[in-house]
């Protein structure tokens, strides 16, 4: 009979246990007002700039530093602004001469490192310093590659050693606010690229004095300061040295059709950063975050994991929510700057460039197969909630160079046409090449493989020449992508600035792994469009050439492409928010939490 | 147990073995229930039954019908046919690395045994207690890591379980051997001047089989359970189906409502493992010679 | 004293034991373990800069050197720092390690504790139906995978598919809100909710599965107890059963039983439970661990190997200590 007092002390045990977990702590109090607790699905390893390559960085040193432009908080699709600078810059005829001239009087925030611990002012020399420090082997950067090889001196000083006594010819301060930069050929995106967190204005005495842990240790002059920081939780409070910084709806591109439903309009004439203080929770796993956002009284802003879609949205595209939810949240279906791919390995003579012409044309009939048979859109329904951009080539639709004419029926698979192409190319069960599937091995990525593999199947490829060869982390995947050793890559591309270049260099052969050329493509008649596009400035005639260089991309399918991940977004009613994608950063100094009581 | 019966009766120890397994109803059925599975893996092995597992069918997350017995999964994929497919995967690690295991830990604890208080002997003990101490999460992950861009790749759970599982084995071998080579006709054999390594594989190796007969059931169910783990962390079985990748999936389908991953591996998975605990229990009752003699 | 001299002698026993572990660990995890490099440099980086980092991180010395390294670490026990965030190893554990020993306690009490119960109970009345239930049961909580338990109790506890949805399906304690009046009652009593909200239904799990090892285990070792000679000869001068029980027969079987407990200790603490961890998303040593592996942030890796070594090794001393203190002879001879 001792099992069941055994049975019985257990039930009482859980009973004592719910009782004492009626109250949920903290339950009874008022909303904290004061703090804006914003939550992302994964955290930055450092915050030195140089280092900024995730968006979670992005976010944090865009907050934290000032950076010479920033993105209109509204406007879509995005548009510059001048943030430390005074104004746009003055370019030179030939587009080589850049002059940037910034704010006079701007403070960093106060900091050990400085003299009595005061913030001095900031310098064309410091963005200079910043600027060489990109390319200083020794910070580790990974932002360098955005400016090699374009400005003039820059690349030879890192050869001669990095030693910053010595000057560089196309990166000057002619005094303390204004800055010269010379290019070795025309850079349209140059200014884009001084939105980035990679081109913070860093102090140098930050660097040095915080040595290793300058990562840990941000000094910036941006509208908050990092008070303490975890890979669970960063606080970031007002930076008191903060410019006069007021919020006009007009300046920030609001658009009254698309904006209205957010409150946006209560944000008008505020000074910023509103909230003084702002924490970041990084949670990585969905349903922590899930349900932190709906105790009510931990995070403000948070995502909605895709498992539980169907319980919380009524409608997923556009984003309703159900009633018992509507009542409590905002909430967005907001669209990814940047496309996913199955990059195919055109250096791999199995499937992509071949010596030999006659299989170079059946190779590409078989990667044309390849593409006809891919089902962007059940994709998309089974694993993107159905709410994804889908359309052909590289270019995703609202940046110059996609092509108003394509629809997303264009990604519809169409297995007659592939069976047709294999046909055409001779292949058969017998001769088809075996071809190595790689992604990280996650359930995600395997489900995905199925699905490839099913769709394979359906167009008569035996199922074992297709397996599946996962990699651990995205680190060794990389390693591997970068070493030219996968064939079949599955691998998504987040854009750097809304400039149809960024992906379009994707496929630059010179780009070529290491680089970011992860197909290795290599063709000289794209390679020669491409070097004339990136020199030009924006106008209907580098519209056409992007329009051609996409077009390439679909007929010789270096990639199977493409589709833009839209990830519902979900916010305490009494926050006026607007998430936005990398590389729109420094978005906390705009949030503002109010009380709904004065409401009424 | 007697001396004679060591020395000369092996046959009627195994004969009467048979017959107390015989009269053991649980053991018996549990038998049964074991081959049974066997013979599915067979025919999944040949290509017979369960070959629709990767088809894609048009809408994910089917319900039970007759078509889709456990229904289907997010790509539409029947369910049955893939926890069929998982037999044959547990099956063939079951018995890579229960053979290979127990073979290896045999083989090395009979020599630490026969060469026992020599450093043979401790050069053993203190490799299986250099693995007893490393956590054996961290050890397989490690393994399988260092394996990774080699041949070896897809074995690398099997070699990881392998490197592992031998040490409980070596351990109880070991014992039984220095009981074992205390024994008359071992010395006999040593003073008439046969070999050590002919007396450990003629005269102490074949009295240890029970021992590795159960330990090799107990390796078995051991590594069909590790493999689920060892999936849900991304270390298992890569290509292929097995109940590992199906519980794997089934951790995000609960949370939307399907339940047919789960039901389906789980059901086969518990069904086995527990007929081949009660087998392994029932053999062990039959061969232990404590209870021969009771 | 005699206890410490043995205690010395053991651990200096134990030395080529933690060069084996040391060396094994070493080999795999550190030599053969994954490259950071590409992933210290982001998404484009120059054959120039991954030769830089090489050459940074080590990965370009002789094996050997690169062991003696390690071991110099060891002996200092200072393992740097982490290489992809930077920051201190010991801060990392000093987070983690708590947080793993506090998730896997009340399984490991709970679990042992009641094994002992229900094996004693089963022991007493072996033969009998009780026994024979219990026994089933734990051949049933013998045969289902970690796994599948997790994801059943997470259905039954954590979504409103099961029988209650009281418990977060993943994460653990959050930093308490900043509330400047918040008194420390309120504040304790936040964490002791939040402390349990996370740690019920991993326990529970926990429980379910190690049960049936522990009474199997435990039930085996007080029957072999009970069928010693000196059981009978005491039932035959009229002890009572309770006594010997209690008094003779858990005493002696506490040799083995403790043994199996100490062992385990080693992994509790540091080594966390990583499956549980991981699907709980609870931040501890475990996962800790497992991540660094799969990234090859060899700092951490290194450090936690070497200290569940250490602990082993301490805790084979401590089991043999034990063994000293209990012995069976004495105790029956007084």
């Amino acid at each position: 009979m001792m099992l069941f007092r055994t049975i019985n002390l257990v039930t009482c045990l859980a009973s004592v246990l719910l009782l004492t977990t009626c109250k949920r702590p903290f339950s009874d109090r008022a909303q904290d007002l004061s703090v804006f607790r914003f939550s992302e699905n994964g955290a930055p390893v450092t915050m030195d700039p140089v280092q900024s390559a995730t968006q979670y960085a992005n976010l944090m040193t865009t907050s934290i530093y000032d950076q010479l432009y920033e993105y209109k908080y509204l406007a879509r699709p995005y548009e510059l602004k001048p943030r430390l600078a005074e104004a746009m810059p003055e370019v030179s005829e030939d587009g080589l001469t850049y002059t940037y001239r910034i704010k006079k009087g701007i403070l960093y925030a106060d900091n050990e490192c400085f003299p009595a611990g005061k913030g001095r002012e900031v310098t064309a020399n410091d963005f200079i310093y910043s600027m060489r420090r990109l390319f200083d082997p020794k910070a580790r950067s990974q932002g360098a590659w955005l400016w090699q090889g374009k400005i003039k001196g820059l690349d030879e000083w890192k050869e001669e050693g990095a030693d910053y006594s010595k000057p560089i010819e196309g990166l000057r301060a002619l005094d303390d606010y204004t800055i010269q930069i010379i290019l070795n050929k025309p850079f349209p995106q140059l200014t884009y690229t001084f939105a980035m967190g990679f081109s913070s204005v860093t102090p140098r005495e930050a660097v040095e004095h915080y040595g290793k842990e300058f990562g840990l240790n941000p000094v910036g002059s941006g509208p908050y300061k990092l008070k303490s920081f975890s890979t669970k939780k960063a606080i970031l409070v007002r930076n008191e040295n903060y410019r006069e910084e007021i919020f006009s709806l007009e300046e920030e591109g609001y658009d009254p059709k698309t904006q209205s439903g957010f409150g946006l309009e209560r944000l008008e004439g505020k000074k910023l950063p509103i909230m003084d203080t702002t924490e970041v929770y990084f949670m990585e796993e969905s349903m922590t975050r899930w349900n932190s956002l709906n105790k009510g009284t931990e995070i403000h802003f948070g995502g909605i994991p895709t498992e539980l879609t169907h319980m919380v949205a009524e409608e997923l595209n556009p984003l309703v929510l159900k009633a018992k939810y509507a009542e409590k949240f905002t909430a967005m279906n907001l669209p990814d700057l940047g496309t996913v791919y199955l990059y195919l390995n055109m250096s791999d003579p199995k499937i992509g460039h071949h010596s030999d012409p006659e299989q170079n044309r059946r190779n590409l009939l078989l990667r044309k197969a390849i593409s006809a048979a891919y089902d962007w859109p059940q994709r998309s329904r089974r694993f993107y909630n159905g709410t994804a951009a889908l359309f052909p080539g590289t270019i995703p639709p609202g940046l110059d160079g996609y092509d108003e004419a394509f629809t997303p029926e264009m990604t519809e698979p169409d297995y007659e046409k592939a069976k047709a192409y294999l046909k055409e190319g001779g292949w058969n069960a017998d001769n088809l090449p075996v071809l190595d599937y790689n992604g990280t091995a996650s359930v995600q990525n395997k489900q995905m493989y199925e699905q490839f593999r099913g769709w394979m199947e359906k167009i008569g490829y035996p199922r074992k020449k297709i397996p599946y060869v996962p990699f651990a982390t995205f680190g060794d995947f990389n390693k591997a992508v970068k070493q030219r050793n996968c064939t079949l890559i599955g691998m998504a591309w987040g854009l750097d600035y809304p400039d149809a270049e960024n992906v379009l260099q994707l496929f630059y052969g010179p780009n070529g792994s290491p680089g970011s050329n992860s197909s290795n493509f290599n063709d000289p008649t794209y390679n020669e469009m491409f070097e004339k596009s990136v020199v030009m400035q924006p106008g209907p005639e580098r519209t056409e050439i992007y329009k051609k260089l996409n077009q390439i991309i679909i007929d010789d399918v270096p990639a199977v492409c493409g589709i833009s991940r839209n990830t519902p977004f979900i916010w305490h009613k009494n926050v006026v928010f607007l998430p936005s994608r990398n590389p729109h950063g420094s978005l906390f100094k705009y949030a503002l939490v109010f009380d709904e009581s004065d409401d009424q | 147990m007697s001396e004679e019966n060591i020395s000369t009766g092996r046959d009627s120890l195994w004969s009467k073995s048979r017959r107390k397994l015989m009269r053991d109803r649980a053991g018996v059925a549990a038998m049964i229930v074991v081959g049974a599975y066997g013979l599915i893996a067979i025919l999944v092995y040949l290509g017979l039954i369960g070959e629709n597992w990767s088809t894609l069918g048009e809408e994910g997350f089917g319900g039970m019908s007759s078509e889709h017995w456990f229904g289907t999964n997010i790509n539409g994929q029947d369910i049955f046919s893939r926890a069929i497919q998982g037999i044959k995967t547990a099956f063939e690690v079951g018995l890579v690395v229960a053979v290979t295991a127990t073979a290896i830990g045999g083989i090395l604890g009979a020599i630490a045994g026969y060469f026992h208080r020599t450093i043979v002997d401790e050069v053993i003990m203190w490799l299986y207690g250099c693995i007893d101490a490393i956590p054996f999460y961290l050890f397989v992950a490690a393994v399988a890591f260092s394996l990774k861009g080699t041949d070896l790749q897809p074995w690398g759970m099997h070699i990881a379980m392998i490197a592992t599982f031998w040490s409980s084995t070596c351990r109880i071998v070991r014992g039984e051997v220095i009981k074992i080579r205390g024994l008359e006709y071992i010395q006999a054999a040593k003073a008439v001047g046969v070999g050590p390594l002919t007396i450990v594989r003629r005269h102490v190796m074949p009295n240890t089989t029970h021992i590795l007969l159960v330990q090799s059931t107990i390796a078995f169910v051991g590594a069909i359970k590790s493999e689920v783990i060892l999936t849900f962390l991304g270390l298992g079985v890569v290509d292929g189906v097995s109940w590992g990748t199906m519980l794997s999936e089934s951790t995000s389908d609960v949370l939307r409502g399907h339940f047919g991953n789960f039901l389906g591996a789980s059901g086969f998975l518990f069904v086995l493992v527990i007929s081949f605990n009660m087998f392994a229990d029932a053999l062990q009752d039959a061969l232990d010679p404590k209870k021969v003699s009771s | 004293m005699e206890t410490l001299q043995f205690a010395l002698r053991k651990l200096l026993y134990s030395i080529p034991l933690l060069f084996g572990v040391t060396f094994i660990s070493f080999f795999l995890m550190v030599y053969h373990g994954p490259d950071l490099t590409y992933t210290i440099l982001g998404k484009n980086p120059t054959p120039e800069q991954i030769a830089e980092v090489h050459r940074d991180l080590g990965y370009d010395q002789p094996f050997l050197k690169r062991y003696f390294l390690f071991l110099k670490e060891i002996i200092t026990f200072d393992f740097g720092s982490s290489i992809s965030s930077g920051e201190k190893v010991s801060s990392i554990l000093k987070k983690s390690v708590p947080v793993s020993f506090m998730v896997a306690l009340p399984a490991f009490i709970l679990s042992n504790a009641l094994g002992i119960i229900l094996a004693l109970y089963a022991a007493n009345h072996r033969g009998k139906k009780n026994d024979k239930i219990i026994m089933v049961m734990a051949a049933g909580g013998m045969s289902v995978s970690f796994l599948m338990v997790v994801i059943a109790f997470q259905i039954m506890f954590c979504t409103s598919y099961g029988l209650v949805d009281w418990f977060p399906v993943q994460g653990w304690i959050s930093p308490p809100p900043n509330y400047p009046d918040a008194t420390t009652g309120e504040i304790l009593y936040y964490y002791w909710y939040y402390y349990w909200s996370h740690v019920t239904v991993p326990t529970l799990a926990s429980v379910f599965v190690a049960l049936g090892y522990n009474t199997r285990f435990f039930r085996a070792v007080i029957v072999e107890e009970l069928n010693k000679d000196y059981v009978r000869t005491a039932r035959a001068y009229g002890v009572s059963n309770r006594k010997i029980m209690i008094k003779h027969v858990l005493k002696n079987a506490m040799i083995p039983i403790s043994t199996r407990i100490i062992i385990t200790i080693p992994f509790v603490i540091i080594a966390g439970n990583l499956v549980v961890e991981k699907f709980f998303g609870i931040p501890g040593v475990g996962l800790v661990t497992y991540d660094a592996i799969t990234n090859g942030d060899l700092p951490i890796v290194k450090a936690v190997v070497t200290s569940t070594a250490v602990l082993y090794v301490i805790a084979l001393i401590l089991t043999d200590i034990v063994y000293k203190m209990i012995d069976p002879r004495t105790s029956y001879n007084q």
